[in-house]
């Protein structure tokens, strides 16, 4: 197994947390809907970042929006990170993707503690917890287990949560992921880009920065004890809504300060940090061609353009590589990245 | 009480888990959980008090605009008594203006009364402790008749004569700000116990549990670091933006 190169063995490790992944498919996010629009970047983005599509002019861009699951089962309804890669497209064919999800950390610090978090994550039978049991924990002024969601005969939240209890960094993004619940929309999430990027001004200062989409209708989300959702809404509300209106997010930038994390995405940054708007992102019309838009269609995080580069964060890199692996899996459309990835192990 | 999370449920649930499952909202569960277990696990697994005030930081961004949330509790807890309070700061307006200005960075700065309670909420630059001694010195008066009317207040005034008694004094009436992600309160507490382990034998279904108990202690708090539209600027650097000086 070892001797696989790591993107492989990365996609390998990410599908085996989903039994019923069908193959073909996206290991995580699998289920999506591609969405068309423009950006427009802010009257200071460009003082800040000198890559093209924060100039000024409007750019179009494609989005996609998804469920985190790998299950080929579609649960809009049940609590689940809900993903947003946008990819703005640039003058001459040039792109540059901006991939984020709706919890604001991840669970692992390096490939590392990736492997070993998704070994933990590994789906187990569930039940509903006894009565009895319920009022032990309530006794005790624990949170008790959820129950499971009509149908739901398996988790990997029992893993997750033991993993979580044995590594403090992982602890914030488990619990955040499990009372994240479900939006009422896809437009009415906040995304986060979680990793760090480091941007160039046109004097050529560097700034660690981190992105994040915030949505203008505002954020609402559906918790546990709300009545249970349908399992297919969010991509027909989407339909509907964009029929009458258009829906947008303001892309804000967050400069991170000396001693903030840079290399690690378990760790937000505080609140306090400079937050700059970028620009004003705005979905016309859900794509008339869905099987471009949202499964041929193939994001890169590391699928950047001049005036934006990676920072060290280690996740971020094992993440070029292991979406390029999953795009050939599946025959998705080539990114500039095909044929040239270091697959080091 | 944590609340469990009921109305996903199928109907295939027996009465009793339905029955276990509202238990929460009850009124007598609340009462149970005020009275008896809260109590009960208070004193079965103590929680120090956290002090007051932002978290020590070395960043800049984190040392413009903190926050400082005084409750100070009145000795004479009548309309009287609140009056008297009222008075003290009406009395000292100009003294409180030229102080202010003088110490030079404050955002922010006003007095609350807020049941018995006399508090004073300001926003500033810079190191607690020094924000105080210049506190003292410019507007130490004021502050002495203002602390002369709370519990305890006796024991650290004149604060000129007893400057660092008063600093303790006043980042006790501080109050704890908790951390603005969810897990933060949990590293608050394993700092208190000096424990820095990036692994642990933790069990973050407790998590409501730890916060509870925090809370029992520290029963005054302020929710989060707060939200800012620009920050990350003193009120020098706002001042001298705006062309307006010292």
């Amino acid at each position: 197994m070892d001797d696989l190169p790591l993107a492989k063995r990365l996609v390998d490790a990410v599908i085996s947390d989903f039994p019923d992944h069908q193959p073909g498919t996206r290991p995580v996010h699998t289920i999506g809907i591609g969405v068309e629009g423009c950006f427009t970047a802010s009257d200071v983005a460009r003082n800040y970042c000198v890559a093209e599509h924060f100039g000024g002019e409007p750019v179009k861009v494609s989005v996609r929006f998804s469920n985190g699951s790998g299950s080929p089962k579609q649960h809009d309804g049940w609590s689940d990170v809900r993903g947003m890669a946008t990819r703005f497209h640039l003058k001459d064919g040039a792109a540059t993707d901006l991939i984020a999800m709706t919890l604001g950390e991840f669970f692992s610090r390096n490939v590392d503690d990736f492997f070993a978090f998704t070994a933990a994550a590994r789906q187990t039978p569930v039940g509903r917890e006894s009565p009895w049991r319920k009022i032990l924990d309530m006794l005790q002024l624990v949170l008790p287990f959820p129950d499971p969601y009509p149908g739901q005969t398996q988790s990997g939240d029992a893993g997750t949560l033991g993993y979580a209890n044995q590594h403090r960094f992982a602890q914030l993004g488990v619990f955040q992921a499990g009372s994240i619940g479900a939006p009422v929309s896809y437009v009415r999430a906040t995304y986060h880009a979680v990793h760090t990027f480091v941007v160039t001004d046109p004097d050529g200062i560097r700034r660690n920065v981190r992105f994040s989409w915030q949505p203008v209708a505002g954020v609402r989300t559906y918790q546990r004890t709300d009545p249970l959702q349908p399992d297919q809404y969010l991509q027909q509300e989407l339909r509907e809504r964009l029929a009458q209106w258009p829906a947008r997010f303001m892309l804000m930038m967050t400069i991170g300060e000396d001693g903030d994390a840079i290399d690690d995405p378990t760790l937000p940054w505080p609140a306090k940090r400079v937050r700059v708007v970028m620009g004003t992102l705005t979905l016309t019309k859900v794509a008339d061609d869905q099987a471009a838009a949202a499964e041929h269609i193939s994001f890169n995080p590391c699928r950047l353009t001049p005036g934006i580069e990676a920072s060290g964060d280690p996740i971020l890199h094992a993440r070029r590589d292991a979406y390029e692996e999953s795009r050939i899996r599946r025959g998705g459309i080539a990114c500039p990245f095909s044929g040239g990835p270091s697959n080091a192990k | 009480m944590p609340s469990s999370p009921t109305s996903n449920l199928t109907d295939d649930r027996s009465w009793f888990d339905r029955f276990v499952d509202r238990l929460p909202q009850t009124g007598i569960m609340k009462f149970v959980a005020a009275r008896i277990l809260v109590p009960y696990w208070a004193w079965r697994y103590p929680v120090q008090k956290q002090p007051g005030g932002p978290p020590f930081s070395i960043q800049p961004g984190d040392n413009v605009q903190r926050m400082m949330n005084l409750v100070m509790p009145l000795k004479d807890k009548s309309a009287v008594g609140r009056a008297i309070a009222a008075l003290a700061i009406a009395q000292n307006v100009d003294e409180i203006y030229a102080g202010l200005d003088n110490v030079g960075t404050v955002h922010f700065a006003r007095f609350v009364i807020v049941d018995n309670n006399i508090c004073m909420m300001s926003v500033y630059d810079g190191d607690f402790t020094n924000y105080i001694r210049d506190f003292i010195a410019t507007i130490g008066s004021v502050f002495d008749a203002v602390v002369s009317l709370v519990e305890g207040g006796d024991d650290v005034i004149p604060s000129e004569h007893n400057i660092e008694k008063f600093i303790d004094w006043v980042h006790a009436h501080d109050m704890y700000q908790v951390p603005d992600l969810a897990t933060g309160i949990l590293r608050d507490q394993e700092a208190l116990k000096g424990d820095t382990a990036q692994t642990g034998n933790d069990d973050l279904r407790l998590l409501p549990r730890d916060l509870i108990l925090q809370l029992n202690v520290n029963t005054n708090v302020s929710l989060g670091s707060g939200y800012r539209a620009y920050p990350g600027y003193s009120a020098a650097q706002v001042r001298r933006q705006f062309g307006i000086g010292w």
